[in-house]
């Protein structure tokens, strides 16, 4: 399913492996855009030239070095908390779902989710930003009363893959939903 | 001037994306049409123009059409919803200004609204209500996207006050490049083609309708020992509550078995809470307060008389309804009310006290020697004269219409607002319509309209509606699959 036409919302290139380590098993992984070394240099030379020019005002040397420490300290935040590197959904018949995005630094956050909480994996669509757009969920079911659903679970949150991947993966999980 | 200069040079408007959207859409559609219905006023909203846009968006997904409707967040009733049939309705976070009504920038709501037209792949807007302003901004929008316009006045306005002339300037800019106008009757008609400066050509007279099923006289109901007036208005100034207040005391007086029954709520009730204090009538002046929709029939039914007190009406729905449930009807002649009924099933007035006791007088004399038709032959003949299906045949027609017209570009409309809209505000909105299509140029650059997702339909030719479909609407998706 390695298809270099799908793309994101945004336009951006992204790649999508669906790996099937067997019947009841599949993972689908989506990358999205590497850090492109052009925005990085953009805002880094934005933030300096401010900088710069705070610097010609005042003559403050201070000014400079609390630029670069800003602009590091930024650089690592953004790869360590923002930025994905890739998000996967691991999804098992009859065990349940697991869902993991590891950022840029190589930080991981996984989670896992029981079938037996899982009411359905769903196409929705929703207002976001100046666009509507269209989004993978899973539902999952209120404890007490199992035909009701307690609470939405977007997937793929970073990545905003376009409706042609959606509903790629979304026939992948209905495959295994339907056998367990 | 200055501004006419600069932009008589500019290259016509239509975006290259947009034009190749609506040619595959007249090739495959074979007379369907894709139409966005935008107004302020819609669900859970209650009204004459939520109810309009409803009940003909449904007649229109009936006769095959892919409609969806735009309207803004209502509390947390935001995002996309699904009605019966697959239609599908966006509610969209605009912040709201006044009365429902969201805030005009001109600008703001393009993003979102640009959105919609692309992924439903619109060739028709259809924009309600003059007092709406998301209707006159989806209007600009649509035309700066060179897309079809049509737009629905359900009000009547005044010349004379301040509030109106700017209203009316408005209207004006906003309705001299709109292919087509559509009014409730042939008053509203005339008052809007004097308002906005329109030629009459360009605007069709379409009345609202009732769902006669819903209003159905139930005899048994009411109480024949007595003679019931029934009322059901909002109790506004406008709906001439002040005649009400007039009218009841000096009837009261000369029949001692008539009773007003009056639903609705609004500023006037004072006036007509003085009037049962006053004249002790507190056994034969009913008020009922705010009504839901579904109870109106209930109230109706209840009465053999309906008396409509309007002073300024574009097509009044409640003497329909009224007529429906077998009332004999009383009301004012003014605005579109005599093009409403059949002579014989109203007896109209002056909008006087004196005028409408008069015509009181004869219809309860009428009623007491029994000589009135039977409350169910009365429907009968109502069922026949509006209906949403005809309604929606109608509407249909315009849309044939105007999807064979073409787009104004953008330089004919600059020299269409400066030469129709008086020389201040054609110029000021000439520069408007020339920053919203330099907005709309950043955006597709922004989000080239390829990126946007082509949205499944849930009404039309395509559609992946069915019965089965689980409440949300989404499971559909495994049918297209």
């Amino acid at each position: 399913m390695a298809d270099d036409s799908l793309t994101d919302i945004y336009g951006n290139r992204i790649g999508v492996a669906c790996r099937c380590h067997s019947d009841l098993c599949r993972e689908v992984t989506v990358s999205g855009p590497k850090l492109s070394l052009r925005s990085v240099l953009v805002y880094t030379c934005g933030v300096w030239l401010l900088a710069y020019a705070a610097f010609c005002c005042t003559e403050n040397t201070a000014v400079l070095s609390c630029a670069i420490i800003l602009t590091l300290v930024g650089l690592m935040v953004y790869i360590h908390f923002f930025k994905v590197d890739h998000e996967s959904l691991l999804i098992i018949g009859s065990l349940g779902v697991q869902l993991s995005s590891s950022y840029a630094s190589g930080r991981e956050c996984t989670s896992f989710i029981e079938m037996s909480k899982i009411k359905d994996v769903v196409i929705n669509e929703a207002v976001y930003m100046h666009r509507v757009i269209y989004y993978l969920c899973i539902l999952i079911k209120d404890p007490a009363d199992p035909h009701a659903v307690s609470s939405v679970l977007p997937l793929f949150q970073s990545s905003k893959p376009r409706l042609k991947c959606l509903i790629e993966v979304y026939k992948t999980c209905q495959e295994i939903l339907a056998q367990s | 001037c200055g501004v006419l200069l600069t932009t008589a040079t500019f290259a016509p408007p239509t975006p290259a994306l947009v034009r190749s959207h609506r040619a595959t859409a007249r090739a495959a559609g074979s007379g369907r049409h894709r139409i966005c219905m935008v107004s302020d006023f819609f669900y859970p909203n209650m009204g004459g123009v939520e109810s309009h846009i409803y009940q003909l968006s449904q007649c229109l997904v009936e006769q095959g059409h892919k409609v969806v409707i735009a309207t803004h967040a209502y509390g947390d009733r935001r995002g996309v919803r699904y009605l019966t049939r697959g239609l599908k309705v966006y509610y969209l976070p605009l912040q709201v200004m006044y009365n429902q009504s969201t805030s005009t920038t001109c600008f703001h709501s393009l993003p979102l609204l640009r959105c919609v037209f692309v992924r439903e792949r619109i060739t028709v807007v259809h924009a309600h209500s003059s007092f709406s302003a998301m209707a006159h901004d989806a209007l600009f929008h649509a035309k700066t996207m060179g897309l079809n316009t049509v737009f629905t006045d359900h009000s009547l306005f005044g010349f004379a006050d301040v509030s109106s002339v700017l209203t009316n300037k408005l209207l004006t800019v906003s309705l001299c490049d709109t292919n087509h106008i559509i009014c409730v009757s042939y008053t509203s008609k005339e008052n809007t083609v004097l308002r906005a400066g329109l030629d009459p050509e360009i605007v069709s007279v379409i009345p609202n309708a009732v769902d006669p099923t819903e209003f159905t006289p139930d005899p048994g109901r009411r109480d024949d020992s007595k003679i019931t007036v029934v009322v059901v208005s909002r109790l506004v100034y406008r709906k001439g509550i002040d005649l009400l207040g007039g009218i009841i005391p000096e009837l009261c007086a000369k029949h001692p078995d008539l009773c007003f029954l009056i639903g609705g709520e609004g500023p006037k009730r004072i006036v007509l809470e003085e009037v049962r204090e006053k004249y002790q009538l507190h056994d034969r002046v009913r008020l009922l307060g705010a009504l839901d929709h579904k109870d109106v029939r209930d109230v109706l039914v209840q009465g053999h008389i309906f008396l409509n007190t309007s002073l300024t009406e574009a097509f009044c729905m409640a003497i329909v309804e009224g007529a429906s449930c077998g009332l004999q009807v009383v009301s004012t002649c003014v605005g579109g009310i005599p093009e409403v009924l059949p002579d014989e099933m109203v007896t109209l007035c002056e909008p006087t006290v004196r005028s409408l006791c008069d015509g009181l007088e004869i219809v309860i004399a009428r009623q007491r020697s029994g000589s009135v038709p039977s409350p169910a032959s009365i429907h009968r003949r109502v069922e026949t004269l509006y209906t949403w299906r005809n309604v929606a045949e109608r509407t249909e027609k315009v849309y044939n219409r105007v999807s064979g017209q073409e787009v104004l570009s953008l330089d004919r409309r600059l020299t269409r607002l400066t030469s129709h809209c008086g020389s201040v505000a054609g110029a000021i909105f000439a520069f408007i319509a020339v920053l919203n299509y330099l907005f709309l140029l950043l955006l597709q650059w922004l989000i080239p309209d390829d990126v946007i997702d082509i949205a499944i339909d849930g009404s039309g030719p395509q559609s992946c509606w069915t019965q089965t479909s689980s409440k949300k609407g989404k499971r559909k998706a495994n049918q297209i699959l």
